[in-house]
């Protein structure tokens, strides 16, 4: 594939980044500081057959998620059924009491899935993690195309490339989707927050008033914003970028600053969507993921398309067991964590941190998860103008309106430390962009 | 973007105004930084127009300390980086082209400050700051959003001509274009200010710290 004249410009790509504010927030020692998000120009590349599969399978997935949240906020059925064990959703911390009975419209709850995979070494796609809260980083591999095809057309010319630069209008469709009458907004906690590149900058390709919390109010049982006259403009589709728990005051943690007091009130009555649904995070909770195989067979009456990386709930006795004797070769995760915290390789704790561990394990098994080593693939990057191989994941974006949509991109993040499988942005991660071939 | 938050008007208007306050400073600053090769005394002259505190032991503690002090709310920097932070926060008003030049500023004054020769990237600030008012007329198709920078440049413009006593052609026009731009944005101002400010426009001599009073309290 000519791609080496792609290749060669990594560096003026990252240059146009800095220019056009490509960044991430951080927190280290209480200080907030903006960090470039460092870019490889070597792509992830999918041929069109092997993404039609995990289209496919992302498809499913999603599908069968969605079921899930419908169906633990409603009837419970697969509660009932046995199917997973009512103690594990009530014990969840993602478990919304507030969300129960309440539908959103057009019964969507994850609008936007991110969905993260690894690839084996044997080829094999596994399923790391399902994010339906807020899930991020689409923007990152749209504007790097953008600046790639920039920067070296013939590559484009001469690779027949899906185009993603049409993810804001696939996420406006889906705002338009539900939206119960009124404008759409991007709501965003502000610009101190780790992606606010990324709001600002979905908000300007959807040509949507970027909000915060003082923007918008509630009268009548209505969301409305209110411009500079005071004019109050109904809303009727919220993408939020603030966490269930900061959305609403007066519905959840009430030392909130940053929500806005009975907007969860106004979804409640079905007069305004909120993208992704509140009450997600239960199917997030990385000890629900281990069910999402039993969902698609119960939901859909299907076989699960993409496998789970194999995973172990200590909570059970037969898997602690198990876990506790294989210690060593698994990687433990924390179900309360996100954004690669939490994660510890049973083989790199001293004797001391996994006396330590253990005996918290043994307090809250159900803090935690094992999974397997997965041997996954490594990309090349480019460091000092050499390919070396290092650890990356797929973040595939599942946008839902009518259906299901796999968005034809991904964000792909790798690990700039050669020791390390930690890939994500906050821990030093770097990012590429993820091509899908438009044919075989 | 035609619906607008009065927080965002306000950043409009606050963009403008700090990227002008860089903008003429900047040019001054560089005809003062000549005169100071001859005249060491020329800085503290620069002080004083400008208001600044004179806290400096010499013209060279002034030329490479004055322009980068974060701490100093009046040096380029900490102005600079009061526009960013308005711009930073209008990306869907003023379009990614436009905020990427304010970013290339914030760029050219970090390196400023590392290099024992700033003036070059001082250049750059300006040149920048230029390209960004251009690409505000070439891109942004709202109006209002565009008449709301720009009534902030005016405004900043009139308080800093006034203050450095700039001659009578010059703020008549400022005050003039500022009379045509300011009805025709969705800001609150006070009219009143206007006729007043264009009575002082037409004395025969400038009343400099009336109009620099007046133009202050503009927006009430």
């Amino acid at each position: 594939m000519g791609t080496m004249d792609l290749y060669e410009r990594t560096e003026v790509i990252n240059e146009w980044l800095a220019r056009y504010g490509v960044k991430f927030g951080i927190y280290k020692n209480n200080t907030f500081k903006e960090q470039l998000f460092p870019f490889d120009a070597i792509p992830r590349i999918l041929g069109a057959e092997e993404f039609a599969v995990l289209e496919k399978g992302l498809k499913q997935r999603v599908r069968a998620l969605n079921l899930f949240l419908k169906d633990i906020y409603g009837a419970k059925k697969i509660l009932l059924d046995k199917v997973i064990p009512e103690e594990f959703i009530y014990s969840s911390s993602g478990y919304t009491v507030q969300c129960e009975g309440v539908c959103p419209p057009k019964d969507v709850f994850s609008h936007i899935s991110g969905i993260d995979l690894v690839q084996g070494k044997d080829g094999e796609w596994y399923i790391l993690e399902d994010n339906l809260r807020v899930p991020s980083g689409a923007s990152y591999p749209v504007i790097a195309r953008e600046l790639c095809r920039r920067s070296s057309p013939k590559t484009f010319r001469e690779n027949r490339i899906e185009d993603n630069r049409n993810y804001a209008e696939l996420l406006s469709h889906v705002m338009d989707y539900v939206n119960t009458g009124g404008i759409s907004v991007v709501l965003t906690p502000g610009r101190y927050n780790a992606a606010y590149f990324e709001h600002s900058f979905l908000a300007e390709r959807m040509h949507v008033p970027l909000v915060e919390y003082d923007d918008l109010i509630v009268e009548n049982a209505h969301l409305y914003f209110i411009d500079y006259s005071g004019k109050k403009v109904p809303v009727g589709a919220v993408y939020r970028r603030i966490s269930d728990e900061y959305l609403d005051p007066m519905n959840f943690n009430p030392e909130s600053v940053i929500g806005i007091p009975h907007i969860y009130d106004v979804y409640r009555k079905g007069n305004v969507a909120l993208i992704n649904a509140p009450g997600n995070g239960i199917a997030d909770d990385k000890g629900i993921y281990y069910f999402v195989p039993k969902m698609i067979r119960y939901y859909l009456g299907e076989e699960p398309i993409l496998k789970n990386a194999p995973t172990y709930l200590p909570f059970y006795e037969e898997d602690r067991k198990y876990t506790l004797e294989h210690f060593d070769r698994l990687v433990w995760k924390d179900v309360a964590e996100a954004g690669g915290y939490g994660v510890q390789f049973g083989s790199g704790m001293s004797a001391e941190q996994k006396e330590k561990f253990i005996a918290t394990l043994m307090r809250c098994p159900r803090r935690f998860i094992a999974q397997e080593v997965i041997d996954f693939c490594d990309l090349d990057i480019f460091e000092k103008g050499e390919r070396v191989p290092r650890k990356a994941d797929l973040r595939a974006f599942v946008l839902t309106s009518e259906e299901p949509v796999v968005w034809k991109s991904g964000l792909t993040r790798f690990s700039r430390n050669p020791d390390s499988f930690i890939v994500n942005s906050s821990q030093g991660g770097g990012f590429k962009d993820t091509w899908i071939l438009s044919q075989s | 973007m035609d619906i607008k938050s009065i927080v965002k008007t306000d950043r409009l208007y606050w963009l403008g105004r700090y990227l002008e306050r860089v903008y003429t400073t900047l040019l001054l600053f560089e005809k003062s930084f000549d005169k100071m090769i001859e005249r060491a005394a020329e800085y503290e002259k620069f002080c004083e127009s400008f208001e600044i505190p004179n806290v400096y032991s010499d013209a060279e503690d002034f030329l490479y300390r004055y322009p980068f002090d974060e701490n100093n709310p009046d040096s380029l920097r900490t102005n600079l980086r009061r526009a960013y932070d308005n711009a930073i926060e209008l990306r869907e008003e003023i379009g990614s082209e436009a905020l990427a030049y304010v970013q290339l500023t914030v760029y050219a004054m970090s390196r400023a400050a590392e290099s024992p020769a700033p003036m070059g990237e001082f250049q750059k600030i300006t040149d920048n700051i230029l390209a960004f008012w251009g690409c505000i007329d070439d891109l942004i198709e709202d109006e209002n959003t565009r008449n709301l920078l720009k009534v902030g440049k005016r405004v900043e413009r009139i308080d800093l001509y006034g203050r450095l006593h700039m001659p009578k052609p010059d703020l008549v026009r400022e005050i003039h274009r500022l009379s045509g731009r300011i009805p025709r944005c969705s800001i609150h101002y006070r009219p009143e200010v206007i006729v007043r400010l264009n009575e002082l426009a037409d004395a025969a001599e400038p009343d400099y710290p009336t109009i620099v009073y007046e133009v202050d309290r503009i927006l009430g």
